[in-house]
């Protein structure tokens, strides 16, 4: 499998972030939760003079729009020509292996993990990216019990949710 | 600071362009660093395969541990430079604040349903660029979750979310002592990236498209 090592990840990531963070970069962290409540208002067409958290978010979520839309673009490249890993599929080969092998299980979970995902990071102001990364990065208290929650609680729903046995 | 937003309108496509002229005026970088960030975050992410569902949800089955490793290096190597860069004045910071039960009821709801999906907000995007429907629907569930979140954010979310306590770092409670609190996060936060122990869960479809001798899990 065409992939660099996690060493290499974690190296790059870093330099990412130090660029993001400098004042030759762009002054700010790396986020990526704002954008989309941010493009659920463009989506659903609300009116900005209404709701006060769109005008919280207006800067941020543009930003990380932005960001999000290369975030796209650098995915489909790299998996098409690096990795060379693009394929369309509807359930991935560990849901099968340690959930079930129904594709409405599947996506119907998706869909509600999805929802509650974004309640949850909007809640907590920040998500793996902004919280874990940027926040610890700058040695925030704030991200630090995020990050503690989320990793207690990710465990404990892996050990409930799958059959870690495996079939 | 006030952001010039010349493009009238409240359809689609107008706000579409307001977002990049918003993005433009708002000084943390011009359109094409921002989008270059995203293509390289994008990039990194998928060349690791740290957007797989194998990964995430394989590590809150305790079956596969890199996203974390690689998430402590990054964090390790970041705050000691991003410090010194910071005194340097090349950087400043962007600490989010203590709200307790956001934080608390967030991560826990947010823990839950990453381990469910595989994904989280940053890795999902590129695995929906990889050809990933499942994501996709994801996605749209988070569209519906940031539309009840601002619709109810007045009267429910952000009482919900409680006071805040302020932004607060970790070298802030020990004053006389940054450097030492910094070195000594920085590096242990490493240690413990190297120190996990290394275990994978590989997806099968990706392993038989490949010769034996590049298979990871045969080495």
């Amino acid at each position: 499998m065409v992939r660099l090592p996690w060493w290499m990840g974690g190296i790059l990531m870093s330099g990412l972030l130090l660029l993001t963070f400098s004042v030759f970069g762009a002054d700010r962290p790396i986020g990526a939760s704002t954008y989309v409540p941010y493009f659920a208002d463009i989506v659903f067409n609300l009116d900005p003079e209404k709701y006060s958290y769109l005008k919280e978010i207006e800067t941020a979520g543009a930003w990380e729009g932005v960001m999000l839309l290369g975030a796209l673009f650098g995915g489909f490249i790299t998996s098409i020509f690096i990795t060379k890993t693009f394929r369309i599929s509807l359930i991935p080969s560990g849901w099968k292996k340690y959930k079930n092998n129904s594709v409405l299980s599947r996506l119907l979970w998706s869909f509600v993990s999805g929802f509650v995902m974004i309640i949850g990071a909007r809640l907590a102001g920040g998500c793996t990216s902004g919280h874990f990364m940027s926040g610890m990065s700058q040695m925030a208290i704030s991200s630090m019990i995020f990050g503690a929650v989320v990793l207690v609680s990710v465990i404990i729903t892996g050990r409930l949710f799958y059959n870690v046995e495996e079939k | 600071m006030d952001i010039k937003i010349i493009t009238e309108g409240e359809d689609f496509a107008s706000r579409i362009v307001q977002m990049f002229e918003n993005v433009i005026h708002q000084g943390h970088g011009s359109l094409a660093l921002i989008f270059l960030i995203g293509i390289i975050f994008g990039g990194i992410i998928q060349y690791t395969r740290v957007d797989k569902f194998e990964k995430i949800a394989g590590f809150s089955m305790l079956k596969d541990t890199i996203v974390p490793k690689m998430l402590f290096l990054a964090v390790g190597l970041t705050s000691i430079a991003l410090y010194f860069m910071i005194e340097a004045g090349w950087a400043h910071y962007h600490v989010k604040p203590i709200l307790w039960q956001g934080l608390i009821i967030g991560g826990i709801l947010f823990g839950i349903s990453m381990a469910i999906m595989g994904k989280c907000p940053g890795t999902g995007p590129v695995s929906i660029a990889e050809g990933r429907i499942d994501v996709l629907i994801g996605a749209i569930g988070g569209l519906f979750g940031g539309l009840v979140f601002t619709l109810y954010y007045d009267d429910f979310f952000k009482p919900l979310m409680g006071e805040s306590l302020g932004k607060l770092t970790l070298p802030e409670l020990f004053p006389g002592h940054e450097h030492m609190v910094v070195l000594i996060f920085g590096i242990v936060v490493t240690l413990i990236a190297i120190a996990i122990p290394k275990v994978e869960m590989f997806d099968e479809e990706d392993l038989k498209r490949l010769p034996d001798e590049q298979r990871p899990d045969r080495q």
